[in-house]
């Protein structure tokens, strides 16, 4: 698998982390046990397109979000994803 | 800083001295750089490597959102433009090296932009990298047959011409790498930029995937 960096253009795996599953969104303050609980541990094991965090720890060190189908490897997009965890925060 | 400069600091408590200290800068090659010709013997080295030491060293990077104004001030301190993208830059007195999104290295020697000069005029983050790294140098007829030992980089002339530069990993380690100007006799020259303390491994990395090349080793105050 390669991944095409925003940055520095087409890289082997090994240069690249996975850091996890990109669509869980923290739920507001004040939401109940069970929304939390499911952002804290419960993920999908999708089979098809998902959206996942990597980080480019090997080249330019930047965090990548990225669409990739899980059945082909296939990943149909990449963006960086700095900014991503700050608008949420405020939000 | 220089190699063998005598760096000395005294720690003062409630106007007394409580310790005095001093230590002498070292390369991080000097026990694995043995001089000399190493590998395939009876033929002309293949491969040269030369450590570059003496240098000053300053990562500097954009704070968030600010990366406009960074390149403004480094334009008007360097007179030419910072990578944005992965290339190298060469000015007057020091090479503009991209590192990543917003950031980059300022290469060079003699203080000329060393942190003290260089602080004031840049805005961003700025960290003194002079010691932390090891710069080498790599030329010769099979440079980039041992490279593509190690890296999954493309070397060749049309994908990575001179001024082209890279942050990746040769031997699961971090480097920034970029092509020099070209040798006198028109050989390629790559120019790495490694953590002092995976500097050894990576020199030793290199000799064996040389070694069946010849290689000449030395070391070099000169930036290529
Ligand atoms: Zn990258």
């Amino acid at each position: 698998m390669r991944i095409v960096c925003p940055f520095c253009g087409e890289r082997e795996l090994g240069e690249f982390t996975y850091l996890g599953d990109a669509k869980p969104v923290r739920p507001e303050a004040g939401a109940s046990e069970d929304e939390v609980f499911d952002y804290v541990y419960l993920r999908d094991n999708v089979a098809g397109q998902t959206s996942e965090y990597w980080y480019h720890g090997g080249g330019c060190r930047a965090w990548l979000k990225l669409t990739r189908n899980t059945l082909t490897h296939e990943i149909s997009s990449v963006e960086p994803a700095a900014g991503v965890g700050a608008r949420q925060a405020v939000k | 800083m220089s190699s063998c400069a005598i760096l000395s600091s005294t720690i003062r408590m409630e106007g007394a001295s409580v310790a005095d200290f001093s230590w002498t800068a070292r390369s991080p090659l000097e026990h694995a750089l043995v001089a000399g010709t190493h590998g395939a013997r009876g033929v002309e080295a293949g491969v040269s490597l030369t450590e570059i030491r003496n240098f000053d060293l300053i990562q500097v990077m954009a704070r968030r959102g600010q990366g406009a104004e960074l390149g403004k001030a480094a334009k008007a301190r360097f007179g030419v433009a910072v990578p944005d993208a992965p290339k190298a830059v060469q000015t007057s007195d020091a090479t503009l090296i991209w590192s990543g999104p917003d950031q980059f290295f300022v290469l060079s020697k003699g203080g000329k932009h060393a942190m003290q000069t260089l602080a004031p005029a840049l805005s961003g983050s700025l960290s003194d990298q002079s010691h932390a790294r090891a710069l080498i140098s790599i030329s010769g007829a099979k440079a980039r047959a041992m490279l593509a030992k190690l890296s999954s980089i493309d070397l060749h002339s049309d994908a990575f011409p001179v001024g082209a530069a890279a942050a990746t990993s040769m031997d699961h380690t971090s480097v920034t790498l970029w092509r020099g100007g070209d040798r006198p006799d028109g050989q390629a020259v790559f120019n790495l930029l490694v953590f002092a303390t995976f500097a050894e491994s990576l020199w030793h990395t290199m000799l064996d995937s040389a070694a069946e090349y010849g290689v000449a080793t030395g070391h070099s105050a000169e930036l290529a």
